[in-house]
């Protein structure tokens, strides 16, 4: 999808609930969020690599919907035209020395 | 809106966004295209951060010696965006004399193009970060390396070159170069034709099939380079870490996470299959290597891995200046896995390159028909 | 490096099913899940499940828990637990923690069956301890015997919520109010019928203004919403809670497919990210499957037909049953889904303000706006019909795909027909025994047994009880209306509590004879 960066969106105006925390794992508000979008922050993943929205503990399981909401709002587009959030390697967070600890083949333990 | 500009730039990364800046603040017209949906999603996004001049070929050097005096320390500043650097030194590590060798060979050459880069012994270097383990008995030490945030900064150029005017378009997938009248001129997209008497093409290993359109040939292939990050961490130290094994490398950022690259050796053959391209075997083979360093990291969670396709030069060095052979055209790639450091220094003398045509940093060891047979 | 038939991530109720059908023809099949119990949400489930027979209706979720692991079993299904599948890679390699240590695997085959997690809404004061989503609260309550406060809002009138509001009143907490911002209710009216009546009461077009507390919830404020879900000036409500619950929805935990390259979209209508698929659970991966509602937000009886469907596809797929035999199975199960996606609450009707019954019958607007049906509409429905002696009634209207009453009534008193969503209707000159199996089949807890007229100027209504403890026999109380009011004082009778009710006890309550269709529940003094 073709996307001008240049689309006038309007300027950032600041809202009462601006200093609403929307991403916990990071403490990221609405606000930044918000702000980002005027910094030409136009998607989530761009969004995410500016913030650190979704990039805590929870890989974004519980904000990711929300910053889109917030994000799709900004741009006056409907939530489901962004892009979902990415998803990485490993689902749930893993101690070094277990993600290090590969079985050998032959041990399998099932 | 008008498709013309004085400079239409290739690729949305570190280089594009970059150049971008630089060229705007010159007062030139400049149009960006990113292929991808995302600005910055190249290696630009996927790289361990590394700002260092120790360890680099002697034909770069000078360039981002150019970008760490100049640029870095102002980054954030400038662009009004935490670009997260930190000047607090480079320590690329070895364990025994092979490594030392190595290390040794390395760090003459950076000596010889004036760099401050010296041998110390593992005493010294558990001086500077204690939480190094009793296997590392040597390293190189740059203190004037560093590190810094290659998202931020990625996006803070992306963002400073956007206020001061320059045109982005993401999801513009260029398909061709078309000269007229022997000079460049115009960039096909998929949906749209755009005309600049200026194109630059800096667009990771894409930059090879594009400059094919006017058979230009730079020859790189790709090659995987896979991160990890942990969660966050008592902050521990500041310096950015190497090994002359090439095990790992990274640093601990701001935010207190731990991003360390590292590669299972299998890297050049790994199969691209159209599917998101992480090997189950490497981030297990990094998590390895790092506990060999740094033992008291075992129990720090890893939350995310992450791979990406670096562009990586024939001879080690990127291409980067003009193509002399067809005026107003512009390449830089093939930064080989170590572009993020350079970038700024890179991006700023090719903008003033294009606005003057000269440069305060040679380029010539840089240039795009520098490849001869080995006999 | 070892190689499964099929590997299904997520041992709930889609992933179990698709492990017993793809076993039972022959594959060799590994279940792993992240939990230290299998079953995934059907453990928290204490209430009877809806549908037919074949769907397991008026089973109690987490019986049918047991019976999915017993099959399982049977059947050779490997399952793991505390196996956490951190990757899904190239060439259908799962890489999984076990222990102390990662594993990597092969499928031949792979269905994920990873579920959902819960959405959450923000509002001042979101972030406070106190502020949990209503499946956590059901997770504390029913898996961990943890009561997760004693005065509770709740946010949310799908089923959800409304299931989790009853459990929470089971447990004994208070639950001040049951909010949702839309108009109406989301759920089954007969589940918001059996909070409502117990007192509960529902603010339709609210939200939440605020929660109240300095380290944790000690209040909150509602106010009611215009048709923009703006708040209205003036209409806040407050309220002493130590808990908020939100039930606002759930998301398909899909992460595993989008890392493996699975094509995904982003679909209102399935709840979010899910991985575009066909209708048996084929990803745009060959040999990717999914089941369950990690490829579209439904619930658990359907989870089970998507993931047998998985399992059956599998095993076609690797050549284990034939082309013909797969076509066969999966349009038996076909049918079986769409009865199950029939009715007012059917996937197809999201977002339709339906005014109607199939029947034709005005729908209840008190029960969309209040969550009861009120007094003065319950008469037109067919399951309310008068008779002398004991009789059942029947406060179910509205079309939802449950059949089991009618072949609860030995005596055939009750009849829905072919058309699995039709309302029951009691039939003319049947010959009630007052039995109570239709009571406690029920799994709306909507049929009554009343006696309207016992002479002396009472009347006996007998309700189904799942509250303890057990009231006993002369026990004086009040009678509250389908509004949770009280109606009238009223006596117990008696409790009847047998292995064929399944926990659901039945409470007969004496109450003055003008009160025999308005008095709908019973609270001691």
């Amino acid at each position: 999808m073709v996307n001008d960066r240049s689309r006038d969106i309007g300027p950032f105006v600041p809202g009462p609930d601006d200093d609403m925390l929307i991403c916990r794992c990071e403490e990221i508000t609405k606000g930044e969020i918000r702000k980002a979008v005027h910094d030409g922050m136009w998607t989530m993943t761009e969004i995410r690599r500016y913030l650190r929205t979704g990039m805590g503990l929870c890989q974004g399981q519980t904000c990711s919907r929300l910053v889109k909401g917030i994000v799709a709002r900004e741009l006056g587009v409907s939530p489901s035209e962004l892009e979902p959030a990415t998803s990485r390697v490993p689902m749930r967070p893993i101690e070094m020395r277990i993600f290090a600890n590969e079985a050998k083949d032959g041990e399998m333990n099932v | 809106m008008c498709n013309t500009a004085e400079v239409v730039i290739i690729g949305g990364g570190i280089i594009g966004n970059a150049t971008a800046y630089y060229l705007t603040k010159l007062g030139m017209k400049v149009i960006v295209l990113e292929g991808s949906m995302h600005i910055g999603n190249g290696g630009s996004s996927r790289n361990g951060g590394g700002v260092r001049q120790s360890g680099r070929d002697v034909r770069e050097l000078p360039l981002v010696m150019y970008g760490i005096k100049n640029l870095w320390p102002y980054l954030s500043e400038e662009l009004e965006v935490d670009c997260e650097y930190h000047q607090d030194g480079n320590l690329r590590l070895g364990k025994n004399d092979s490594h030392k060798a190595i290390l040794t060979k390395l760090a003459d050459n950076a000596r010889s193009c004036g760099l401050d880069v010296r041998m110390i012994d593992g005493d010294e270097v558990r001086r500077i970060n204690p939480y190094l383990s009793e296997e590392v008995t040597c390293a190189s030490w740059c203190p004037t390396d560093g590190h810094a945030n290659p998202l931020t900064t990625t996006l803070g150029f992306y963002k400073a070159a956007r206020k001061l005017g320059a045109r982005f378009i993401s999801g513009e997938k260029v398909i061709g170069l078309k000269t007229i009248k022997g000079k460049i001129r115009q960039v096909i997209t998929e949906n749209n034709i755009y005309e600049g008497e200026n194109v630059l093409v800096a667009a990771g290993y894409d930059s090879r099939k594009i400059l094919g359109t006017v058979d230009i040939d730079v020859p790189m292939t790709t090659s995987l380079l896979e991160c990890l990050v942990t969660e966050a961490q008592p902050h521990m130290f500041d310096q950015m870490l190497g090994t002359a094994e090439a095990d790992f490398y990274g640093h601990q950022t701001k935010h207190g996470s731990f991003v360390f690259g590292g590669s299972s050796g299998l890297e050049p053959f790994n199969k691209d299959n159209g599917t998101p391209v992480s090997s189950p075997r490497t981030a297990p083979c990094i998590c390895r290597g790092i506990m060999k360093y740094f033992p008291n990291l075992k129990d720090a969670k890893i939350v995310r891995t992450w791979g990406g396709w670096s562009d990586k030069c024939a001879d080690g060095v990127p291409v980067i200046g003009a193509i002399s052979e067809i005026p107003g055209l512009y390449a830089a790639c093939g930064f080989t896995g170590h572009g993020f450091g350079i970038g700024p220094g890179a991006a700023n003398q090719l903008a003033k390159l294009i606005a003057t045509g000269t440069t305060d940093v040679d380029l010539t060891e840089l240039r795009y028909d520098r490849f001869r047979a080995k006999i | 490096m070892k190689r499964f038939d099929l590997i299904i991530v997520g041992a709930g109720p889609s992933g179990l099913s698709a492990a017993i059908e793809a076993a039972q023809r022959g594959l060799e099949v590994v279940v792993f899940d992240e939990n230290e119990k299998p079953g995934g949400q059907l453990f928290k489930q204490i209430h009877k499940f809806f549908g037919s027979k074949e769907h397991r209706a008026r089973i109690r979720g987490y019986v049918i828990g047991e019976q999915l692991l017993e099959e399982a079993d049977k059947a050779g299904v490997k399952v793991v637990l505390n196996a956490t599948v951190i990757g899904l890679y190239q060439d259908k390699e799962v890489v999984v923690k076990i222990g102390e240590e990662i594993q990597h695997y092969k499928g031949n085959s792979i269905v994920i069956a990873t579920g959902a997690a819960e959405n959450m809404v923000t509002f001042p004061g979101w972030t406070l301890p106190g502020v949990i989503g209503a499946g956590a609260a059901q997770t504390m309550m029913n898996l961990h015997g943890v009561l997760p406060g004693k005065k509770v809002l709740m946010l949310g009138s799908g089923n959800v919520g409304l299931v989790v509001s009853f459990q929470l009143l089971q447990c004994g907490c208070e639950v001040v109010a049951l909010v949702d911002a839309a108009p109406r209710v989301g759920g089954y009216g007969v589940h918001a019928a059996k909070v409502a009546r117990t007192g509960v009461p529902f603010y339709l077009s609210h939200t939440i203004v605020k929660a109240e507390g300095d380290d944790h919830v000690t209040g909150v404020t509602i106010a009611e919403v215009d048709d923009n879900f703006a708040f209205i000036p003036g209409t806040e409500k407050h309220f002493d809670v130590d808990t908020i619950c939100l039930a606002v929805g759930l998301s398909p935990m899909s992460q595993l497919l989008k890392m493996a390259g699975c094509k995904m979209e982003d679909n209102p209508k399935r709840g979010g990210q899910v991985p575009i698929c066909d209708e048996y659970g084929r990803t745009s991966l060959p040999g990717i499957l999914v089941a369950g509602d990690v490829s579209g937000i439904e619930e658990a009886s359907s989870a089970m037909i998507e993931g047998r469907m998985a399992g059956i596809v599998a095993a076609e797929y690797l050549g284990y049953i034939d082309k013909g035999t797969l076509d066969k199975e999966l349009d038996k199960l076909s049918k079986a889904l769409l009865d199950l996606r029939q009715g007012m609450f059917a996937p197809s009707n999201r977002g339709k303000a339906i005014t109607e019954t199939e029947e034709g019958i005005a729908i209840s607007e008190s029960l969309l706006r209040k969550g009861y049906v009120d007094d003065s509409e319950i008469e037109r429905f067919p399951g309310v019909t008068h008779q002398s002696g004991v009789h059942p009634v029947i406060e179910c209207t509205q079309n939802i795909p449950c059949n089991p009453c009618q072949d609860a009534c030995p005596k055939k008193c009750i009849s829905i027909g072919d058309n699995i969503t039709s309302l029951p209707i009691v039939l003319p000159d049947s010959e009630c025994i007052n039995c109570g199996m239709c009571v406690a089949s029920c799994s709306g807890q909507a049929i009554f047994l009343v006696n309207e007229d016992l002479g002396d100027g009472t009347a006996t209504v007998t309700l189904p009880y799942e509250f303890l403890p057990l009231p006993e026999a002369g026990t004086n109380g009040v009678a509250l209306g389908r509004d949770g009011k009280v109606v009238c004082d009223a006596t117990v009778v008696g409790v009847k509590s047998m292995k064929a009710f399944d926990k659901t006890n039945l409470l007969t309550m004496r109450v003055p004879k003008e009160y025999a269709m308005t008095a709908r529940f019973f609270k001691a003094k």
